[in-house]
């Protein structure tokens, strides 16, 4: 009893899909030579590197990055939320949700010659959520899973214990990209260093440190459906070169030692377009932007009223544009614009207003002031402990982060670090002992609300992902949020992710601060760099014009 | 040629030199802003204004402005609290726990002698960075912490002058004197051999002053030490290295006020110590 | 017969002072060892905190991270399964890297080899050539070059390699933005490497020159009539590359931490980036890997020396 016909994607998506693709392509600002050439090679610099290359195991959204040139998945997806095929032809969902089953291909092989087909896709779904495998992040992608069942040798069906409407956009991600099943029984040191699957590149090796070179995949045609070229990729080699620090990745690429470069800097983006031999193109990052989540649960944000007058005295739009030079926009809602299912109305809500603020704050009985100028209540100051994690922030959040004290302190709050480093960060994440976090949380499609607001999610030691850290729990968000795993239905989603987004703005359970932007800097010899639905680089239709 | 070789060898000009005249006001200058910042700037080090970023040195603002617009010479003078009391809190927790090591040494018989040398010995054989990163490991980044580690590798070389200053001085006449008085030898110590140690140890610990300033500094630098928004010359120098190519001050003047302590110090110490030694 | 017997004595007396060295490089290594493993057991969070980072796992996951380092044994068995590993060369396994211990070493030993010597070198060559045009010299030369040095170990490297890379690199492109490729990218960093170096050899250079310049054999050799420049070369230059040797313990150690610095600031890999990871992420098998090995480098140096010192001991020494 399956639903018929929704497994084949709509022939309107597809057609959008390729359009976008092709608009898609990165600086196609050299006119002489629109025809890719097939051979040489190119070489990007990244600002971090994975600690584990497997993305079955790894934390890191880098990993990505990383292992994209080498996976293929079953499906593929477009900006738009469109599901192409790719690995799988078709596929069909149950009627009550809970089981996928997927035609495969049938001329696929992976680059250690080991063939794809069903018994490799149950060999690494099992992968990821075996608990050897120390799953970080894949796993949390599909935590309804149950199994995997060989139907026969090109069909597979996979079972959930209850309806995950966002399974098939996770399946196209590389943390649960297909890897051959002979590699995955090398143990995770062996693939924590090469990873090994049947897409357009083969990894030569990953020296930590220092970076990661591929080389072509011969025998690589099948490309994922809206890809611009069919057969092996361009490149004849791929380089990947680790330069964490920002004025060197920079310096690299103006010097003309590497050919393109990843996050260029905004400080820096004004340089690199000013550049006659120089490209520079942006691609918004969908899933939760970089936020404040205040701790709902308790402390002085347990009180909405404290919540909204933080959010008010705070002029993020200016700061956020001074700061990032324009090249990220302030946020209003959880989730990034770019986003399937973003609600432009929460841009309405929850703007800056100082006097708004100091009012709120009086209403809530902030009304005395200390010695220093700040609020106190009871003799108690106004203090907001945030659970900052300097030692690990990128992308100037530090400074961000210094301004936002300051500002604060105009309006008599007084904040203050809370001295977190990686390795005491999940006991005090748990424990509920903070009243203000901070992280982005990019994921393919607006299932990222799920994650943030769910209350199943609130920080605790018996599952979930843990990035509920505003602590934030209501009834009626938690069953928007279950509907939407339940229906496939894109408008039935997108009304209720938009009753989400309203609900936790106006309920000020996330401050949105920025929405981040990929970044990408080249050379104009570079061409045809796409990206991925994640806003992460794509290099199979990359091509290098001689000099 | 031969000329050259007859002359008399140079010889030290009696008198306090000009240079000395110069860097003992400088750092008089650092003191000061580290004792009232308030006295050399208006400013608040944590002020930001977002409108105000960046701004290149000029009028009110004469080293500029940082990222968020906040007043770098403002910090910088604030800053002179924080890099001085991590240079010198590091060489007093040093040159203290070193001295009770090196009179235990001298004084408390061989086998307290034997262990404290070769603990001596051990702490000196590690690299002093990667000690220093060993225990920040252990106790986690911050100002405090790296104050500790910096003691820790530089207290070794206090142990060893004090343990053998102390065994010439107990030798020389008048301790001998002392003790066939029938003084006790807390007394003696006390009153006899910690001021004679005391010379030498003040002069080395104003030079390594300096060292564990740059020490303390580098830490901060790699984020290991005190952490923004304290005004850290080292932090800040970190942070204002993205904007070196758009704001050029924001990174180069706390390098300067590093230069110029360091350099201050270590001019007025040598010339303490040209002093002690009778050449100055 | 009557001159040899203090050589003797006195090559007793050093061959003594190896052996105290070497067995006080075991206490080194052992005492490293045992102090960094007390410490993890008493600092605040466990271990397993550590190893899961900022991410929050499931209770599964934890509990495998747990059983896989086995840090569900009892204490004392973990410690003395820690110090057998060391005995055995074995460094254990990365918390972080998914790699022992000893394969994350290997692989950045190599850039930071290269790195320190370069530095090392170029340290060595400009502090003799300074020494040399400067010692016994009119008193403002003198003053100048102390003057400079002064500044030297006074300005911290990491604020000069920052300066250099964007003056010769980013605005006039002489160099490599970014290191690792071939000689280009080492010349900058060996440079900021080398100034702190440099300025304290120079120092103790002229002084070992001007006192070898002041020796009745420095005056002989002038009397025949040799050169300036030879007898600096020559006569002096021997006796003044002394008290370096000696030194040389001592700047490896410094050179050491320079490294750490350097390597952030260039971006480059080597030692100083993984023992900076690793102390970030309180990855304290590869901490406690890299300080094991330099202090194993640095005992071997210092030996070495000593057993150098038997070797040329008895008529250097009586000759300076």
């Amino acid at each position: 009893m399956y639903l018929t016909g929704r497994f084949a994607p709509p022939a309107l998506l597809l057609t959008t899909a390729l359009a976008l693709s092709a608009c898609g392509t990165a600086a196609e600002s050299d006119t002489k030579s629109t025809k890719p050439v097939s051979g040489g090679i190119l070489r990007y610099a990244v600002n971090t590197e994975p600690s584990n290359l497997d993305p079955h195991a790894s934390p890191s959204d880098i990993t990505a990055v990383f292992t994209r040139p080498v996976l293929d998945s079953l499906v593929s997806l477009d900006p738009k939320g469109g599901v192409h095929p790719w690995l799988a032809t078709s596929w069909e969902v149950s009627p009550d949700g809970k089981s996928y089953t997927f035609a495969l291909r049938k001329d696929v092989t992976f680059s250690d010659g080991t063939p794809f087909d069903a018994e490799a896709v149950k060999a690494n779904l099992d992968h990821v959520v075996d608990p050897k495998t120390k799953s970080e992040l894949a796993a949390g992608l599909i935590t309804p899973y149950k199994g995997t069942e060989v139907v026969d040798p090109h069909t597979v069906r996979i079972t959930l214990s209850r309806p995950h409407s966002p399974l098939l956009s996770a399946l196209s991600t590389p943390y649960l990209g297909i890897q051959s099943p002979a590699t995955l029984k090398l143990g995770a040191d062996a693939l924590a260093r090469k990873v090994v699957g049947s897409g357009p590149f083969v990894i030569d090796a990953f020296t930590p440190r220092q970076g990661i070179t591929y080389h072509r995949n011969p025998k690589y045609a099948w490309p994922p459906q809206g890809a611009a070229h069919a057969g092996p990729a361009y490149l004849e080699k791929l380089e990947f070169k680790v330069l964490r620090e920002d004025s060197v990745r920079v310096g690299a690429l103006t010097s003309g030692q590497v050919d393109a470069i990843g996050s260029v800097p905004p400080v820096n983006v004004s340089q690199v377009k000013a550049d006659s031999r120089l490209w520079l193109e942006t691609r918004q990052a969908p899933g939760g932007n970089y936020n404040y989540y205040p701790n709902t649960q308790k402390g002085v944000f347990s009180d909405v009223r404290v919540r909204q007058a933080f959010r008010a005295s705070i002029d993020f739009k200016t700061i956020i544009g001074k700061l990032y030079f324009g090249v990220f926009q302030p946020a209003a809602s959880p989730i990034a614009p770019s986003t399937f299912g973003y609600d432009p109305g929460t841009e309405q809500l929850g703007g800056y207003d100082p006097q708004a603020a100091s009012k709120l704050l009086d209403e809530a009985g902030w009304t005395t002031r200390d010695a220093q100028g700040y609020r106190t209540k009871d003799g108690r100051r106004l203090t907001v402990r945030w659970m900052f994690v300097k030692m690990i922030a990128r992308e100037q959040r530090a400074v961000l982060s210094e301004q936002v004290q300051a500002e604060a302190r105009k309006a008599g709050i007084d904040v203050q670090f809370l001295d977190v480093t990686p390795s005491n960060y999940a006991p005090i994440a748990l424990r509920g002992d903070y009243d203000l976090s901070d992280y982005s949380w990019q994921r393919v499609d607006a299932d990222a609300l799920r994650d943030l607001f769910a209350s199943s999610n609130i920080p605790n030691d018996q599952g979930g992902s843990g990035a509920n850290a505003s602590r934030y729990s209501n009834k009626d968000v938690d069953a928007w949020l279950d509907q939407t795993l339940d229906t496939t239905d894109p408008a039935k989603r997108v009304e209720l992710y938009g009753k989400v987004q309203r609900k936790v703005v106006e309920d000020a359970a996330v401050f949105p601060v920025y929405t981040f932007n990929y970044v990408l800097g080249g050379a104009k010899k570079v061409h045809g760099i796409t990206w991925e639905a994640q806003a992460y680089p794509s290099f199979y239709d990359a091509w290098v014009s001689a000099p | 040629m031969t000329a050259v070789t007859l002359r008399a060898p140079a010889r030290e000009r009696p008198g306090i030199r000009p240079g000395v005249w110069a860097a003992s006001i400088t750092l008089a200058l650092i003191v000061l802003a580290a004792v009232a910042p308030g006295l050399l700037t208006h400013g608040a080090p944590h002020e930001s204004d977002a409108l105000m970023a960046l701004q290149p040195p000029g009028d009110g603002h004469p080293f500029g402005t940082d990222a968020i617009g906040r007043d770098v010479f403002t910090r910088i003078v604030y800053g002179a609290r924080q890099s001085l009391l991590a240079g010198v809190g590091a060489t007093v927790l040093a040159v203290s726990a070193g001295t009770l090591l090196g009179l235990l040494a001298a004084l408390g018989g061989r086998v307290a002698d034997e262990i404290i040398m070769r603990l001596t010995d051990v702490t000196l054989s590690l690299p002093t960075l990667l000690l220093a990163l060993l225990v920040l490991t252990i106790t986690g980044p911050g100002t405090l912490n790296s104050i500790y580690a910096i003691a820790l590798y530089t207290m070794p070389s206090y142990t060893r002058l004090v343990r053998v200053q102390t065994m010439v001085i107990r030798r020389s006449g008048y301790v001998e004197a002392a003790t066939s008085l029938g003084l006790t030898r807390a007394w003696i110590v006390l009153r006899h051999i910690l001021p004679n140690a005391f010379a030498p140890l003040l002069v080395l610990a104003t030079i390594e002053v300096g060292t564990a300033l740059v020490a303390a500094s580098s830490l901060s630098f790699l984020g290991l030490g005190a952490r923004p928004p304290a005004p850290e010359w080292g932090a800040m120098l970190a942070g204002g290295r993205d904007y070196f190519s758009v704001a050029w001050w924001v990174a180069v003047f706390p390098g300067v006020a590093v230069t110029l302590t360091v350099l201050s110090i270590t001019v007025v110490g040598r010339a303490l110590q040209r002093r002690l030694e009778g050449r100055g | 017969m009557t001159k040899a017997a203090p050589r003797a004595r006195r090559t007793r007396r050093r061959l003594r002072a190896v052996l105290v060295r070497l067995a006080t490089s075991l206490l080194v290594i052992w005492g490293a060892a045992t102090v960094s493993f007390a410490a993890l057991q008493l600092t605040p969070g466990s271990v397993a905190d550590a190893l899961v980072g900022t991410s929050i796992v499931s209770p599964q996951v934890k509990a495998q991270i747990i059983a896989d380092y086995g840090l569900d044994r009892p204490v004392l068995t973990q410690y003395l399964s820690y110090l057998g590993m060391v005995v055995r060369g074995d460094l254990g396994h990365s918390y972080q890297l998914n790699e022992s211990v000893g394969t994350a070493i290997w692989a950045q030993l190599g850039a930071s080899l290269q790195l320190t010597a370069a530095g090392m070198g170029l340290a060595l060559v400009l502090a003799t050539v300074l020494a040399l045009l400067t010692a016994k010299r009119s008193r403002w030369i003198r003053g100048v070059s102390s003057g400079a040095e002064l500044v030297g170990t006074s300005v911290p490297i990491f604020w000069v390699g920052i300066l250099l890379l964007t003056v010769f690199s980013f605005q006039l492109g002489w160099f490599p933005a970014a290191g690792g490729d071939g000689l280009g990218g080492l010349i900058l960093p060996a440079i900021s490497m080398a100034l702190p170096v440099t300025a304290l050899l120079a120092q103790v250079m002229r002084e070992g020159l001007e006192r070898a310049l002041d020796e009745p054999f420095v005056l002989t050799a002038r009397a025949r009539g040799m050169s300036d420049a030879a007898v600096r070369l020559r006569h002096a230059l021997r006796h003044a590359l002394l008290p370096v040797i000696t030194l040389a313990g001592w700047l490896f150690g410094l050179l050491l931490g320079a490294m750490v610095v350097i390597e952030q600031v260039f971006s480059r890999q080597g030692l100083g980036t993984l023992m900076l990871g690793a102390v970030t992420g309180k990855d304290l098998p590869v901490v406690m890997g890299v300080v094991l090995l330099t202090a194993s480098v640095y005992v071997v140096i210092n030996t070495l020396l000593d057993l150098l010192y038997l070797v040329i001991d008895p008529r250097l020494r009586e000759a300076t």
